[in-house]
């Protein structure tokens, strides 16, 4: 039973880290396309998850339109965003970037509720609630829906990044004067990526707001998303994935086994321990690229 | 094909760089500005594609025309797609794109694929050497790859004039030759090319005009060919002066001082 206990969290742990990922893909997006640390996902796929929960319920529009409306909007959310504050930080210290990102993040958590109401709302999306059993192990049928959603998605952006278009959002993060010698339209590039940012929030928004209610608590994903980015290397999509599964299964595989011995409350300290780790023994994370150095 | 009208640039609305320069290259010619360090010649040339921006420095006075049109207001990617192509300092490849993407990274003129295949065998063409390296980071490429790198991004996007900054810098001699030499052949195939150089030796052998600029301001125009001779240039910036003869260093700094 312990073997089949251990399988049981670690496979449900991994397809809730997957979804973890799709929260940190937004972090990673942007990053990778202009350097910036977005501190305001969190808040972004909260917003995502209120637009397509407003766009049903109050509004009424059928599922799979405001699902797709929910994600066009928050991708001209993410647009909007970098066009009307972060591109006037363009010079200025990354610190500044960094604060005007972490603020974004706090507004948003705080005018959503008071725009939609604070109490949690229900968002179904057609997913059961009883869980898939495979031998004896029992899994949830909303984390299989959003591990795989999450694994396409990711698959998106890494085909994205090798296409023509990808390959100039690359270009940016590696050195934006040489990309405006270059002729890329640098602002629009990294405009873009905001946009990409929107729509990976949005996705993530509607997977987590199904499985626990559209309420400010979504934006405390920014914590599991940011562990799973750094962890990764904040500019691999790759890692990402690998990063993902590994909270994931370590967030549900330890509490398993600890929770019981000292009374609960140790999941939301594996993550911040994963910050820590990767910042004191491996800064770029897993799959981050290094400074290439000639010798 | 290009010309610069008393061009002042300020950076940071107090530090004038460049006091009044004027700069005239026509069609298919090659020009090379000369200057010793901190002259104004990157800050000339970053005023003509526009990158001065990022580095909050402004065209405050002069005009800089292209084709006869005035592109003092156009943003860097604009002048691009007029054919003003760029070549920075310290050749500024794309370090974590392979050559290929390098290459690719700069077609976002171009909507036509066939184009696109092209002008990459034409890249490969002048550059054999960089197709041998396909798959390897350019970080990761030798000094003289990661040039010819840059000069052969720059020629994806089929500029009409082409600007190189220091294109000889930290490489060793012969590959200063090979890369002025295919500088001359991209020159013999139409481009127009602007070269500003510390090696003014090598710089006045393949240009047909020079400017020499000092801070800030051009205080010697003419044909390659007369610079070369001109004695100053010799003793400054070619290096033949013969016997040491400080009476002459003193002379042209007195002249300096006056020029400034």
């Amino acid at each position: 039973m312990d073997l089949m206990y251990f399988a049981e969290l670690a496979m449900n742990g991994a397809l809730v880290g997957l979804m973890y990922a799709l929260v940190a893909l937004g972090i990673v997006l942007v990053f990778k396309s202009s350097g910036v640390a977005n501190l305001a996902q969190g808040a972004l796929a909260m917003v995502g998850a209120y637009v397509v929960w407003w766009l049903a319920d109050p509004l009424g529009a059928p599922l799979w339109a405001a699902v797709v409306v929910g994600i066009l909007i928050m991708f001209f959310f993410g647009r909007a965003f970098e066009r009307l504050a972060l591109r006037r930080m363009i010079g200025q210290p990354v610190i500044m970037v960094i604060m005007l990102t972490l603020g974004t993040e706090i507004l948003l958590r705080g005018s959503a509720p008071a725009l939609w109401g604070a109490q949690m709302k229900r968002m179904d999306i057609g997913i059961g609630q009883q869980p898939i059993v495979l031998g004896d192990m029992l899994i949830n049928r909303a984390y299989l829906a959003g591990g795989v959603v999450a694994v396409v998605l990711i698959g998106l952006a890494m085909l994205f990044f090798n296409s023509r278009q990808g390959v100039m959002l690359r270009a940016v993060s590696d050195d934006q004067t040489a990309s405006w010698a270059v002729g890329i339209s640098v602002e629009r590039a990294i405009g873009v990526s905001w946009g990409l940012a929107g729509i990976a929030a949005a996705c993530a928004g509607i997977l987590w707001g199904s499985v626990q209610g559209v309420d400010w608590t979504l934006s405390l994903l920014l914590i599991k998303a940011l562990a799973v980015a750094i962890l990764g290397g904040l500019d691999s999509i790759g890692g990402v994935v690998i990063a993902g599964v590994a909270v994931g299964i370590l967030e549900n595989v330890i509490p398993g086994y600890i929770d019981p011995l000292v009374g609960g409350g140790t999941r939301d300290l594996v993550a911040s321990t994963v910050i820590l780790l990767t910042m004191l023994v491996r800064p770029f994370g897993l799959f981050g690229r290094e400074d290439i150095e000639r010798v | 094909m290009l010309s610069l009208g008393n061009v002042e640039v300020v950076y940071d609305r107090v530090f004038l760089a460049v006091k009044g320069v004027s700069i005239e290259v026509s069609e298919g010619g090659m020009v090379a500005l000369l200057g010793a360090n901190g002259a104004g010649k990157s800050t000339t040339l970053k005023a003509i594609s526009g990158l001065l921006m990022p580095e909050r420095g402004e065209v405050t006075r002069g005009e800089v025309r292209f084709n006869g049109r005035d592109v003092a207001h156009l943003s860097p990617p604009e002048r691009v797609r007029l054919g003003i192509a760029h070549v920075l300092e310290g050749r500024r490849v794309f370090e974590h794109l392979t050559p290929d993407e390098n290459l690719i990274a700069a077609t976002s003129m171009h909507r036509d694929r066939r184009r696109i295949a092209e002008l990459r065998e034409k890249v490969y063409g002048y550059f054999p050497r960089l197709k041998e390296r396909l798959s390897t980071k350019a970080g990761y490429l030798s000094g003289g790859e990661q040039q010819m790198l840059a000069i052969g991004r720059a020629l994806m996007i089929e500029p009409k004039l082409l600007m190189l900054d220091e294109p000889s810098l930290g490489l060793a001699p012969y590959l200063v030759d090979e890369i002025f030499a295919i500088l001359e052949q991209l020159n013999r195939d139409g481009v127009g090319i602007l070269l500003v150089e510390q090696n003014a030796a090598a710089a006045l052998d393949i240009a047909s005009d020079a400017y020499l600029i000092e801070n800030g301001r051009i205080v010697m125009s003419g044909a390659a060919g007369t610079l070369k001779e001109n004695p100053d240039i010799q003793e400054f910036y070619l290096g033949r002066a013969g016997r040491k003869d400080y009476h002459a260093v003193k002379h042209y700094r007195r002249r300096k001082r006056w020029l400034a």
